[in-house]
This record gives C-alpha cells, sequence and structure tokens, in this order.
C-alpha cells in the first residue's frame, strides 16, 4: 500500500498542472521534465538503489525516441501505437546487450556502459537516415486531437498517467522483498551473493528495468516534442540525467522525478538561469549532497519528521513533565537500551531451532525426520583442496569429512588458509585442485548463491550486516523467498512481510526481539556479531561456516556464545573457526589444525589439548 | 609514410589522453575519488591565458602566472570547503556519491563560469613555441606543440611512477588511499596529501591545457570531452597506476589515429569505443577493475 502513495501524489498533481497549465509554456516545460522523469524513475531503482553505476540511460531514451520517430515517419503508425512497440524492442535490445554488460559490476560495469553513449552518438550523427547530427522531425503527436488545445492536454495526461505507473512499478519493486535483495546488492554484494541473491540474474533484471524506462521516456519525448534532437543520446545528455537524479533523492522514486522536474522547470523558469544554467546546477548539486546525500527527498524526508517530532514533543510536555519530576534520571529512559547486552542473560530464551524457519526449511526438515542415521552420514566433504594466490601455495592437499549433525573446529596460526578453506567450502573462493562434495554431489563450481540454496550458511571475519536497514531486515535478507522469482511477479505479490515474520521469530527465539527495531550501524560489536549469528542461522542451515564469531567479544560475551554454539550443534552441523582456543575446546566434538597449508591434526579435544605439536604452533610452549 | 605520420599524429593524441589519465588516477590513488573537472581545469587554463593576452593585452609570462595562480587558489578552496565538508562533514558521505558526483557538480560550475568569462567561441592560448611543422626523414611531419605535449606527458607519468615508487612521499600518499584511517594512526596528514595533489593535478591540467590548446582549440565546453577521455585511459590503468594510464592513453590515441586513417575516418571512434568496452568486459580483473571498485 505504501507503493501507492508516490505514484498517487504523481497522479493528482500531474494532472492539476496538465489541466491549469497545459496550454501555456511552463505545461509544456513540466511535460517535458515528466518524459525526464519516466527516465530518472528508473535510474533510482537501477543507480540510486541497487547503485549499479550505468551510463546507458541516455542511448535507450534515444532509441524509444527514434523509435518512435521513425515508425511515425516512415509508416505512419501512430506515436501512442509506436510507444508500446518500441518499449517491447527496446526490451528485447536491452536483454541483448544487458547480458553481455552486465557480465561486469562497479567500475567495470560503469566504464564499459560509457563507451555506449560514445558509440551511439558516432553512430546517429553518421546515419542519415535518423537526421544526421541534426535530429528526426515527426508529426504524430501521442495524442491525435483535432484542436492544439486538445493536443495539448491530452498530451499531457498521457504523459502523466505514463509516468504514475512506471512510479508505481518502481516503488513497489523497492519496497518488495526484491528490494531488500537490491539494496544488499548495492551495498555488498558478496554478502548477497552468500544470502542466496541471484547476482547475475538481479543485475541483468536492473538493465533491463532502466532500459525499458529510458526508451519509454523517451518514446513519449518524441510524441509530445515532435522532434528528437541527436544530442538526446550523447554522453552530456546523461550527465543531464544524472544531475536530475542526484539533485532529487537517488534512492527515492518519487524524489527522482523531483528532481527531473526543478531541473528542467529551473532552466526554464527565468532567462538567467537558463543563460547560467551550468553554474546553477552545479550549485544546486554541491550544496544539495552537502547537505543530504539522498538529495532533496532525503531533505524533505529529514525535515518532516523533526517537524513532527517538534509537534508530538510540543503536546508532550506538559503531561509528561508532571510524572517525571520526582525522578529526573528518567529523562534518560529511552537511552538505556543502546547500552543493554544483546542476548538476554536467562539462558533459558535461547532456544536456538534453526530448522523451523527460513528457504532452506524443507530440505532441513527432512533431514530432522530421520535425525537417527544422519548422525553418521557424511554431509561435507573436501577432497584434497588446493589452492595458489600467485606462487604462494594457502592450501596443500586438505581433505575434512564432516557428518550431519557437531560442531567442528578449525584453529591454525595467522594465515594457515583458514578464511580460505571457509571460503571454498561457502563458495566465493575457487578453488585451485579438489573438489567440494555436499551430500555427494559435487558442488565444486557451484557459485555461493546456489549453495546457500543447499543450505551452507556463514558468517564473516569482519562483520558484514547491511548498514542503513533495520537488525529485522538483516536478519530477514536470510529468509527470503523471492531468490527464484523474476522482478516482475514481484509487482503483484511480496513476500518481504513473511521474510520479516520469520526473522522475527528467530530473534525472539535467540532473545534478541528488543533489538529488532534498530539500525545496525547504532549496535554494539557483540550485537553486530549476533545480528550477523542470527542471520546465519535464520535460514535453517544445514552447514553453518562461523568465521571467528568470538573475536572482539568479552569472557562473558564468549560464555553466552559457547552455549549457543552447543545448542546449534544438536541440530545442524557447524564448522567453526576460532583463535579462542579454550572456546573450540570446550564446544567442539573434533578439531582440525592447519599450518603452512596443510592438516596437521584431526582429533578430538583431549587429544587436542594433550597433542604436543598443537601446543607447540598454538600456544607457543 | 602514412603509418609513421599516423602514429605520431597518435601519440600527440595519446599524450593528451595519457597527461589527464594520470592527473586522475593519481589523484584517485590519494582519496578514491575520481577527478571528473581535470579537464575543465586545462580548459580554464587555456581560455584564461588567451583572454588576458588576446582581449586584455598582458604580457604572455604574466598571463601564465596569474591563470595558474587563479587555478591554483580555485583548487586548494575547493578542497578545503567542499571536499573536506563532503568527506568529513556532519553528513559524510561515501561510495558513489562522492567518487563521482562532488567533482562532476564541479565540472559544471567551471563550465557555466567560463561561459560567462570567456563567452562560447574557440580560441586558444598563444603557441609556446612557435614556427612550421617539423620534418624529421623527409616525410614525417611534427607540430612544435606535439613535441611539446609529448615531452610534457611523459616527464609528468614519470614523475609521478618515480615518486609513487621510490619516495616516502609517495608510499605515505598510497597509504592515504589505502586506509586513511591507517594511514592518520600512522601520522600521515591524509588531507594534506589530498590537497596537494588535488591542487598539483588542477595546476598541472592547466599547465597542459596553456601547451596543447594551439592544436586543437578549445571552447567553455571542451573540458568535459577532455574529463571524459582522460577517465576512460585511468580506467585501463585500473584507476590507480599512473604509469599504466599513461602508457593505455598513449596506446588508445594511437589506436585511435591507425582506425581512423585505415578503417574508416567516419567510423573510427565508433570502432574505437566498441574495442574498449569489449577489452573491459572481456578482461576486468587483468586491467584492475576487481580492486578498483568501492561500490
Amino acid at each position: 500500500m505504501r507503493a501507492l502513495r508516490p505514484a498517487a501524489l504523481t497522479v493528482v498533481a500531474g494532472v492539476v498542472v496538465v489541466l491549469v497549465f497545459g496550454q501555456q509554456y511552463v505545461g509544456s516545460v513540466f511535460v517535458l521534465a515528466l518524459c525526464y522523469g519516466i527516465v530518472t524513475a528508473g535510474m533510482a531503482v537501477q543507480i540510486g538503489f541497487s547503485q549499479q553505476i550505468v551510463f546507458s540511460q541516455c542511448v535507450f531514451m534515444g532509441f524509444g525516441a527514434y523509435g518512435v520517430a521513425m515508425l511515425n515517419t516512415h509508416w505512419s503508425v501512430p506515436s501512442l501505437l509506436a510507444t508500446p512497440v518500441v518499449m517491447v524492442a527496446s526490451g528485447l535490445a536491452a536483454l541483448l546487450l544487458g547480458s553481455i554488460v552486465t557480465r561486469a559490476s562497479g567500475l567495470a560495469l560503469a566504464v564499459a556502459t560509457l563507451m555506449l553513449p560514445l558509440i551511439a552518438t558516432g553512430y546517429i550523427s553518421s546515419a542519415g537516415y535518423l537526421g544526421g547530427s541534426v535530429g528526426a522531425p515527426l508529426t504524430g503527436n501521442l495524442w491525435a486531437g483535432s484542436t492544439t488545445q486538445s493536443i495539448a492536454i491530452g498530451n499531457g495526461l498521457i504523459t502523466v498517467a505514463v509516468l504514475a505507473l512506471v512510479v508505481l512499478a518502481a516503488a513497489r519493486i523497492l519496497s518488495s522483498d526484491i528490494g531488500l535483495e537490491l539494496y544488499v546488492l548495492g551495498v555488498d554484494e558478496p554478502t548477497a551473493a552468500a544470502m542466496g541473491v541471484r547476482t547475475p540474474r538481479r543485475r541483468l533484471e536492473l538493465f533491463v528495468l532502466g532500459s525499458v524506462f529510458a526508451a519509454l521516456g523517451g518514446a513519449i519525448y518524441a510524441g509530445t516534442q515532435l522532434f528528437v534532437p541527436a544530442t538526446l543520446a550523447s554522453p552530456t545528455a546523461e550527465l543531464a540525467l544524472l544531475m536530475m537524479l542526484f539533485v532529487g533523492g537517488r534512492r527515492s522514486v518519487i524524489g527522482a522525478v523531483a528532481g527531473a522536474v526543478a531541473i528542467q522547470y529551473l532552466s526554464g523558469a527565468s532567462s538567467w538561469v537558463s543563460v547560467n544554467i551550468l553554474i546553477v546546477e552545479g550549485v544546486l548539486l554541491t550544496v544539495v549532497l552537502l547537505t543530504d546525500p539522498d538529495g532533496l527527498a532525503g531533505i524533505v524526508h529529514s525535515l518532516t519528521t523533526r517537524l513532527l517530532g517538534r509537534l508530538a514533543s510540543a503536546y508532550r510536555p506538559a503531561a509528561a513533565s508532571a510524572t517525571r519530576l520526582p525522578v529526573p534520571q528518567t529523562s534518560l529512559a529511552p537511552v538505556t537500551p543502546l547500552a543493554s547486552p544483546v542476548l538476554t542473560p536467562e539462558p533459558a530464551q535461547c532456544h536456538v531451532d534453526p530448522v523451523v524457519t527460513g528457504p532452506m526449511s524443507h530440505r532441513a526438515g527432512r533431514d530432522r525426520t530421520s535425525a537417527g542415521e544422519t548422525e553418521a552420514q557424511v554431509l561435507l566433504e573436501c577432497d584434497g583442496i588446493g589452492k595458489e594466490y600467485g606462487g604462494l601455495t594457502v592450501l596443500d592437499d586438505v581433505s575434512v569429512t564432516l557428518p550431519a549433525r557437531g560442531l567442528f573446529g578449525l584453529c591454525g596460526p595467522n594465515g594457515a588458509g583458514k578464511s580460505t578453506l571457509l571460503g571454498i567450502i561457502g563458495g566465493s573462493v575457487p578453488p585451485s585442485r579438489g573438489r567440494v562434495l555436499l551430500d555427494g554431489a559435487d558442488v565444486t563450481r557451484l557459485p555461493p548463491q546456489q549453495r546457500f540454496g543447499l543450505g551452507v550458511s556463514r558468517t564473516f571475519q569482519a562483520v558484514h550486516l547491511i548498514r542503513g536497514r533495520t537488525v529485522l531486515d538483516n536478519v530477514a535478507v536470510a529468509c527470503l523467498a523471492s531468490h527464484r522469482s523474476g522482478m516482475v511477479t514481484r509487482l503483484f505479490r511480496s513476500e518481504l512481510a513473511e521474510a520479516r515474520q520469520k526473522a522475527a521469530q528467530t530473534l525472539s527465539r535467540l532473545g534478541m526481539a528488543a533489538l529488532s527495531g534498530r539500525d545496525v550501524t547504532s549496535l554494539t560489536l557483540e550485537s553486530q556479531r549476533m545480528v550477523e549469528l542470527a542471520r546465519a542461522v535464520a535460514a535453517g542451515p544445514r552447514l553453518l561456516l562461523l568465521d571467528e564469531p568470538a573475536s572482539g567479544l568479552s569472557d562473558a560475551e564468549r560464555g553466552r556464545l559457547a552455549d549457543m554454539l552447543t545448542e546449534l550443534a544438536g541440530l545442524t552441523c557447524v564448522l567453526l573457526v576460532e583463535h579462542d582456543l579454550a572456546l573450540v575446546a570446550q564446544v567442539s566434538q573434533r578439531i582440525f589444525v592447519l599450518a603452512g597449508a596443510r592438516l596437521v591434526f584431526d582429533g578430538d579435544p583431549a587429544g587436542f589439548r594433550a597433542s604436543p605439536l598443537v601446543n607447540s604452533l598454538l600456544v607457543g610452549l | 609514410m602514412k603509418f609513421g605520420n599516423l602514429v605520431i599524429a597518435g601519440l600527440v593524441t595519446g599524450s593528451i589522453y595519457a597527461v589527464f589519465a594520470v592527473c586522475v588516477s593519481v589523484w584517485y590513488r590519494v582519496s578514491n575519488i575520481l577527478n571528473l573537472a581535470v579537464g575543465d581545469f586545462a580548459m580554464l587554463g587555456a581560455l584564461g591565458v588567451d583572454d588576458l593576452v588576446r582581449v586584455r593585452n598582458w604580457p604572455l609570462p604574466a598571463a601564465i602566472a596569474t591563470t595558474l595562480a587563479v587555478v591554483a587558489a580555485f583548487g586548494y578552496l575547493y578542497d578545503r570547503v567542499v571536499l573536506r565538508l563532503a568527506t568529513e562533514g556532519r553528513s559524510a558521505t561515501e561510495g558513489i556519491v562522492v567518487t563521482f558526483f562532488f567533482t562532476f557538480a564541479l565540472s559544471f560550475f567551471i563550465d557555466g563560469v567560463a561561459k560567462v568569462l570567456f563567452g562560447t567561441d574557440v580560441h586558444a592560448a598563444p603557441a609556446l613555441w612557435s614556427g612550421r611543422s617539423l620534418t624529421i626523414l623527409s616525410e614525417l611531419h611534427v607540430e612544435r606543440a606535439g613535441i611539446l605535449v609529448l615531452a610534457c606527458a611523459v616527464i609528468c607519468g614519470s614523475m609521478f611512477w618515480l615518486y609513487i615508487r621510490y619516495t616516502l612521499g609517495g608510499k605515505a600518499m598510497e597509504a592515504s588511499g589505502e586506509n586513511a584511517l591507517g594511514a592518520r594512526i600512522v601520522g600521515i596528514d591524509t588531507r594534506r596529501y589530498r590537497r596537494i595533489i588535488f591542487t598539483g593535478t588542477a595546476v598541472l591540467a592547466a599547465v597542459f591545457g596553456i601547451i596543447e590548446s594551439p592544436i586543437t582549440g578549445y571552447t567553455y565546453l571542451s573540458g568535459a570531452t577532455i574529463s571524459l577521455t582522460g577517465f576512460i585511459a585511468a580506467a585501463y590503468g585500473g584507476f590507480r597506476q599512473p604509469g599504466r594510464a599513461l602508457l593505455a592513453g598513449l596506446v588508445i590515441g594511437i589506436v585511435e589515429a591507425l582506425l581512423g586513417g585505415y578503417v574508416s575516418a567516419q567510423y573510427g571512434d565508433t570502432v574505437l569505443y566498441a574495442i574498449l568496452a569489449a577489452l573491459v568486459l572481456a578482461w576486468p580483473r587483468g586491467l584492475g577493475f576487481g580492486s578498483a571498485v568501492s561500490g
């Protein structure tokens, strides 16, 4: 329902402006701005929210505009009819192009797509049938009315309707479960992959979405302006679009549209501004970004929050001060939860039951029915794993076999290859030699997101939580059921609420329910580690890989962690990389020691404590 | 001899790309920010000198000194005020906003100011080494300005490379970019390095604009194009290695000239950009993109 609000706002504001100013100069500036708004709404999803920087929107805007112009001029297709045709064509083109360019990510994606406007400009300026470096005129208005008045109003209303649909679609995707996937993808791609997000597919979908919206904006542009300038597909046009997006607010769909309207209105509003538009834009962008990285949308948001807070507190003090006077310290009350420990001290509340929730639950559930016999069954088999970085051998012929239940420690001096082995089992590091078998099936070549689907879940040595999201959403990332679904299906059905519910269950089972609404950046290190553990557990994994969960924790905190690990070990297979030997010896049933790239010890805790080799390696005796 | 002349022309264009690529990558190394306004400083240098000499009749040395001083002061102020607020202010930002958009806004601003000050016509600073083009081996022709440009590119690029590779200051600069907090803890003034390099590359770009402008001629909008080519060449040096950026700039220039001469004058650039895009996609890690991604 929240996704409806920006679309409703667009419709109301757009219709009012078109009806009142439709036939004046301001009205035509407004309609032009809305054409750009259609493009920037898509950019907000792709570039702002998911942080996939591409410079190809202007190319697809040109594709849409020229497409309509050509269909209209050469085959006399009405613009309104040509628009959906061009949309479908641009979708296919984007799919083709996207499947090549989105193999890259980050800066490589940005640089590769930067070439596209340069190529397009070169092509357009020399292609005679497109009008060369001047541009292509067309005659078919979007709304084929009989009077100029009805044409202006009709064009305007169609543009508003299209924009509202685009805004609705974009806002729905952002507020759906795939929206959460996209957010994680933008902030931290390795974590997204480890949590099962099919990152290459999402990047391609984002590219197609951004491109189709851009082509749609271009098609409407052609149908309302009746001229396609050759500069529409140039790098300069791309920069102008990015300017609109970042002034308006990169993560907000309605902000991106407002940015387009603001910049277009400014350049059309006064002659001084339109002459000095570059100075105005430069200063505006700098000032807005310095005030709030989320642009005008961010500024409006924080202003309204502050205003509402001021209003709320203006009514409260009279009642509150009366009760608070006797005990002045209670004014600090809202702050105290910040300092309280994450895990409730009563161990009774720590009932870890990872098998009930999450996308992996069906498999885990099946296993539980035959818990007796799976105890001895082999879950994970690493066979002759070797890994080299350049000339440096990090792992050499390491073989480890783990059953379906229990807790297994992995120790070794710094640089022994522990984290690398964990990465190889998790799928984020490809081994140079050897095989990884899960349930007897070879998974050596599977990427992390698919291993997550098979029940492999992990935490990271350095905490990898998603900043800017609540604890609840951070855990919900692991409970999403949308990994196999396409983005379009989420326009109609989102299961974010279900994922959040599962996350809330996991949090309350771990005694962390009080934290669920907090932003992760405000947590202590222990809490952050616990949230990461909760995220790894929430999916109901069969194999849980923990990379130094105790580092940075106090003795009391380690004690609570040990209790939790022991409980987990009864339900699933845990591989624990840890430097705290006492903790490892306390909770593990079997311990592996890596040193000099090889497995040098494999035995029970008693043998571990007694072994002279282990003592000389790890304790220095 | 067509080939030889094309290579020479390509080397000159390539060294233009190379110098800006070096400026972009050196500063990215210190600050993790891509300076998209380098080209605009070059434009400011060229058009500023031209304006002072041609319109106001200043002597050339005074015009050059004044223009460079203005560019330096502006670069210094911009870093002090805007970039400092952006990276360390109350609502400090990181990631793509800082990486791309502050200097992008700066570029718009400089272009707008230049439009007001210098108008929209094509101008160039007076040639520093005037005369007819030199002829080598009876058939190879070299513009005198081209030799200056090439020399300037090679000297700047190798100086930065030596500085980073062999001096303590270069190591400290590298540390500032790798891990600013860690660098500050061991006593490196990361802000100072960032400021020196930003101002330094701005002045260098302006000098280069003055030398180069007799060849191509500048308008107030030329800066964006130059920044773009510099950005692309820097990208093929992984944004962090000035030496490789220099080489990439030169190679791109030569390939561009050869494509224009032998393939098609009309589609030469288009083919070049397609090749460049294919290179990034086929070989991202080899080009250093793996480590340069900052989100």
